[in-house]
């Protein structure tokens, strides 16, 4: 019980410093980050290389998916210890990736997708062909 | 680099990545704008079912049946948010559509468009494949992504993809700031809970939430473009965060990498070094324990900043601390920085 109760005093005086963080002027933060040492326009690009990296890791985990036929499950399982975990919204096997590394594992890369013929309506189809 | 980059419109009204200037315009800009999209498809039902699924993402289409009209159009109303082209377009001849030439002018367009603008975002849209490594292309576009499920699924996604790595792009330096500290202090609260996971963890699955939620809307963290992004990934952070600490029990082992702590004076150290008992209760308290006390610690000879952390840490709201805005604003800095300094190992020699 007391371990609880740290954890939430912590996580309140940190949630406090986090939110104070978005109401801070663009120069404001600029200067803080600055009176740290840190290289603000050092840390501003790490940053997006976080987000390009996350980015470009589901794009080729996309890629290798649809090719088989296979969909990530938005209501999936997230962040395993080695990376993260999901799985076929359509037929369910399992698919993990790194966005450190880039690395794609699972048995959703054996083979085909045996339920994406449900859910693909094919060109002649929507055109009424 | 150059890959991610194709994605991404970097046209020159937007801020060069990397400035220190406010961006030109914000992000919100973009999200108030509207989106623009040019469609070049000549069959009519594949037209109209294309441009219906645009606009209901939002998008005002402009539309052309071969790749001449299409190359015209993006000249004069350039740059499009995405140009969505099908593989299959035709040649004109300068009378009418040119049957004999091959029908496969959709990708000279799309290199045509690249050359124009390196950075335009383009979705081929290739139908009749049902691979999407199959329909050919010259290496360049060989990063063009391909729509081959005529599902809104999959445009959707394929849509939000371009947006949001446009919206990655024209993000400020002082915006990525914001993110990036307000993931490190959300991930710093949870603990234990974070189980060995940094902020840049949280900023990345935020990004990787709301891109697999593009697919269904309803399920995932789709990014609704009435919201500025900044305020979409903290939001996105600060729900995932929140279900880290759900998941995680009290009694999960100790990782090696979460024992070591910084004292007051930035030196780093193991908590279980100083424990008599070999208990793992003991251990346990005291980590959990010492990150609050130090805190206070650091803080021992700021009245304001011990009011205002004992405050918090009594659960009263930041209007409540007796604390006028300014003096607020002010003690949350000096909180900031003394605590960003001590997580990165120096040393705070002025009391304030």
């Amino acid at each position: 019980m007391a371990d609880k109760k740290n954890y939430d005093e912590l996580e309140r005086i940190m949630n406090q410093l986090a939110d104070s963080v978005l109401e801070l002027s663009d120069a404001a933060i600029l200067a803080e980050v600055t009176a740290t040492g840190a290289d603000p326009q050092e840390k501003a690009e790490r940053t997006r290389f976080v987000l390009r990296r996350s980015s470009k890791a589901l794009e080729a985990v996309n890629k290798r998916l649809w090719n088989l036929g296979h969909s990530l499950n938005p209501k999936g399982r997230w962040h395993e210890e080695r990376g993260y975990s999901n799985s076929c919204r359509d037929c369910g096997l399992s698919i993990s990736f790194t966005t450190a590394t880039n690395e794609i594992w699972g048995n959703a890369l054996v083979g085909p997708c045996p339920e994406s013929a449900q859910h693909a309506i094919r060109k002649r189809e929507a055109s009424g062909k | 680099m150059a890959q991610l980059l194709s994605f991404i419109d970097t046209t020159p009204q937007f801020e060069t990545p990397g400035s220190l200037k406010p961006s030109l315009p914000p992000t919100k800009s973009i999200n108030a704008s509207t989106k623009s999209a040019l469609l070049v498809e000549n069959d009519e039902s594949l037209l109209n079912f294309l441009r219906r699924s645009l606009k209901d993402e939002g998008y005002a289409v402009r539309t052309a049946a071969n790749s001449e009209e299409g190359l015209r159009l993006y000249r004069h109303c350039a740059p499009f948010n995405v140009v969505l082209i099908d593989y299959c377009v035709p040649q004109s001849n300068g009378i009418g559509i040119d049957y004999l030439a091959p029908q496969t002018h959709g990708i000279g367009l799309a290199m045509a468009i690249r050359e124009i603008n390196p950075s335009q975002g383009i979705i081929i849209a290739a139908l009749d494949y049902r691979d999407a490594r199959e329909v050919p292309r010259p290496q360049e576009l060989m990063d063009i992504p391909v729509l081959i499920d005529i599902g809104n699924f999959h445009l959707r996604s394929l849509l939000e993809k371009i947006e949001v790595d446009r919206a990655i792009e024209v993000l400020t330096s002082s915006e990525l700031l914001r993110l990036q500290q307000y993931a490190d202090f959300r991930v710093r609260g949870l603990g234990r809970a974070a189980r060995g996971r940094t902020g840049e963890d949280l900023l990345g699955e935020a990004l990787l939430r709301t891109l697999v939620g593009a697919e269904a809307t309803q399920k995932g963290r789709h990014w609704n473009r009435d919201v500025d992004f900044v305020m979409h990934l903290t939001g996105a952070m600060q729900s995932i965060s929140s279900s880290w600490k759900r998941q995680f029990t009290d009694r999960e082992a100790y990782l090696i990498s979460e024992l070591p702590i910084h004292d007051a004076e930035g030196q780093e150290h193991s908590p279980v070094d100083n424990v008599a008992s070999a208990h793992a209760a003991a251990d346990q308290l005291l980590v959990e324990k010492d990150e609050k006390d130090q805190i206070l610690t650091i803080f021992k000879d700021d009245p304001e900043a011990t009011q205002m952390l004992l405050g918090l840490l009594h659960g009263l709201k930041k209007n409540e601390l007796g604390l006028d805005k300014k003096k607020c604003a002010a003690t949350e800095k000096r909180i900031r920085t003394k605590l960003l300094n001590r997580r990165n190992g120096r040393c705070e020699e002025h009391g304030r």
